[in-house]
């Protein structure tokens, strides 16, 4: 019971006073209790051989010099667990260097194995000058006191553990969020210096076509045309790698808010009005009001149905339709792009998400990304994306099928990029793109 | 007398084709390659209208934009500022808004790379 008592004592007085002061105090206490000339803690190296002196009080610290003691046959003895009284240390063989222990007057020493319930975790010597008899209670006790001494250690190892491993963790996130922030302004600045000469040619290949059609010849103006497309789909896909980059980099999440699914879709539904109405495609919708509430983006909402409708308009005909469907299905919202075009081939239907894949690898539109991008924005609010082709009731064309959970919960690393986003005031700086 | 537009941009092709493109039209031109000589030009020659580039060297768009709001710009306030530039609008704004805490304040936005009649049309608007 006394064990029991001091034991649960000491634990919650670890927590609030650290081990090397417990442990210091145990010692210091024991050298009292028994009247003992000194005492020492010696706990076990990493190397499982060598005792390192741990604390000391009331004897010479001579006894300690030379820092590590390698075990002689007395402590490793007790590493086995065992206790061991040497009444006599003048007489006993187990005793190594007894000159320094006769200098300092010690006639007899109390060694107790301080272990846990696992193993031993260091020793205590009880140095007296004379020799001494305890009783068996006597002994139990100290017994006690040192495997109490054990839990300590133990504790304060698991302790220090802990600590190092957290601050570990600290680093390698410091790291990681340093990481990041150069790779998104290396990716802006790449970008920026990507774009900026293509936006000087187009420039002066646009004034060309302004001044001086009159002297070139229409194959030659066609052909500078031509160039002022090339370049822009250059720009397209290099905002789209950006826009990939940014997305894999988890970087949108700084975006996530409180957002209303319907104002989502009225702005996308706008737009999409606008891309398919140059094309003489009609847009319909489908909205079961009302739509939920959700936590998200809706800046990355509204380009992925942007990013679906557009690819309808580049597969329908004139005069073809598109219909945007919107309804609640239990926890989602459920988001349909249907078209009335020429579908896609069933062979590349598995691939359509692939990054740089297109149905006609000859064709210049598009940049092979538009999926893949869709796929990142559908993966960051933890939704899934469906397509199907030809749509089953009409026999062609294409149906997009997407949603979105109601109850979204940021992840815990989302999280944190959200706090990190927050907190430097500086996302701006990576945000060089033009895709839409 | 000819309208006077501030062109600050780092680009001297971006300067050069929209010099190009609005001399044509009778405007007279003068540039500057980053913020700071921006500021100095909006001082020194009160230009009827000015267009900005957002990313430059040394003093950035964004800080001219800031600065124009301060006491002693209060006379140019009411020269109509046209954004020109490759980051686009709403990025622009957010990235403005975090570094300010204000709204970003301009007369219109174009994004390069801009269309020569759009980008006279617009200025055209002003006048």
């Amino acid at each position: 019971m006394r064990h029991k008592i001091i034991r649960e004592i000491a634990l919650s007085v670890i927590a609030a006073g650290g081990a090397d002061n417990i442990i210091r105090a145990l010692v210091e206490a024991t050298a009292r209790g028994t009247e003992a000339k000194g005492c020492s803690l010696l706990t076990i190296g990493e190397d499982g051989k060598r005792m390192i002196p741990r604390v000391s009080c009331g004897i010479d610290q001579d006894l300690l010099r030379g820092g590590q003691i390698l075990a002689d046959d007395a402590l490793k003895q007790v590493l086995k667990g065992n206790p061991l009284f040497v009444w006599d240390v003048a007489g006993d063989p187990r005793i190594t260097h007894k000159e320094v222990l006769e200098r300092e007057g010690i006639a007899s020493i109390v060694f107790l194995p301080f272990r846990d319930k696992q193993q031993v975790q260091g020793i205590m010597r009880l140095f007296f000058a004379q020799s001494m008899s305890f009783d068996r209670e006597d002994l139990e006790f100290l017994e006690s006191i040192a495997e109490l001494g054990g839990s300590i250690l133990r504790s304060a190892e698991n302790q220090e553990r802990l600590e190092r491993d957290a601050e570990q963790a600290r680093r390698d996130l410091a790291r990681i969020r340093d990481e990041r922030r150069h790779f998104l302004s290396f990716l802006s600045m790449v970008t920026h210096d990507l774009k900026s000469p293509l936006v000087a040619v187009q420039g002066y290949l646009k004034l060309l076509l302004r001044k001086s059609t009159d002297c070139l010849d229409e194959r030659m103006v066609k052909g500078i045309h031509r160039s002022i497309e090339r370049m822009d789909g250059m720009m397209e896909l290099i905002s789209d790698l950006l826009e990939l980059s940014r997305l894999e980099s988890g970087q949108i999440v700084t975006e996530f808010k409180t957002i209303a699914w319907e104002e989502v879709l009225g702005a996308a539904v706008e737009m999409a009005h606008e891309l398919a109405s140059l094309q003489g495609i009609t847009v319909a919708t489908e909205i079961h009001r009302p739509l939920p509430e959700v936590f998200a983006s809706d800046i990355r909402l509204q380009q992925l149905i942007l990013n679906l409708v557009s690819n309808s308009v580049r597969h329908t005909p004139r005069g073809g339709r598109i219909t945007i469907r919107a309804r609640r299905e239990n926890d989602a919202v459920t988001v349909d792009i249907e078209d009335s075009g020429t579908g896609i081939d069933p062979g590349h239907l598995p691939h359509v998400f692939e990054e740089f894949f297109k149905g006609d690898p000859e064709s210049l539109e598009g940049t092979g990304l538009g999926l893949s991008i869709c796929k990142r924005i559908i993966d960051m609010h933890h939704g899934t994306i469906e397509v199907t082709s030809p749509v089953p009731e009409t026999g062609t064309g294409t149906l997009v099928s997407f949603s979105i959970p109601i109850g979204v919960t940021c992840r815990v690393e989302d999280r944190y990029m959200l706090e990190e986003g927050a907190g430097t005031g500086t996302p701006g700086v990576d945000n060089i793109t033009g895709t839409a | 007398m000819n309208k006077r537009i501030l062109l600050a941009d780092d680009d001297p092709d971006v300067v050069e084709v929209v010099s190009m493109l609005l001399e044509d039209e009778g405007y007279e031109i003068i540039t500057a390659k980053d913020g700071g000589e921006a500021l100095e030009k909006i001082e020194a020659e009160s230009p009827d209208l000015v267009i900005l580039d957002l990313l430059m060297p040394r003093v950035d768009g964004f800080a001219v934009i800031n600065t124009l709001h301060e006491p002693r710009f209060e006379r140019w306030a009411g020269t109509p500022l046209i954004v020109l530039t490759s980051v686009r609008e709403e990025v622009s704004r957010r990235r403005y808004e975090l570094e300010t805490g204000k709204q970003m304040d301009y007369a219109a936005y174009l994004e390069k790379p801009a269309d020569p009649d759009e980008l006279l049309e617009t200025v055209a608007s002003f006048f």
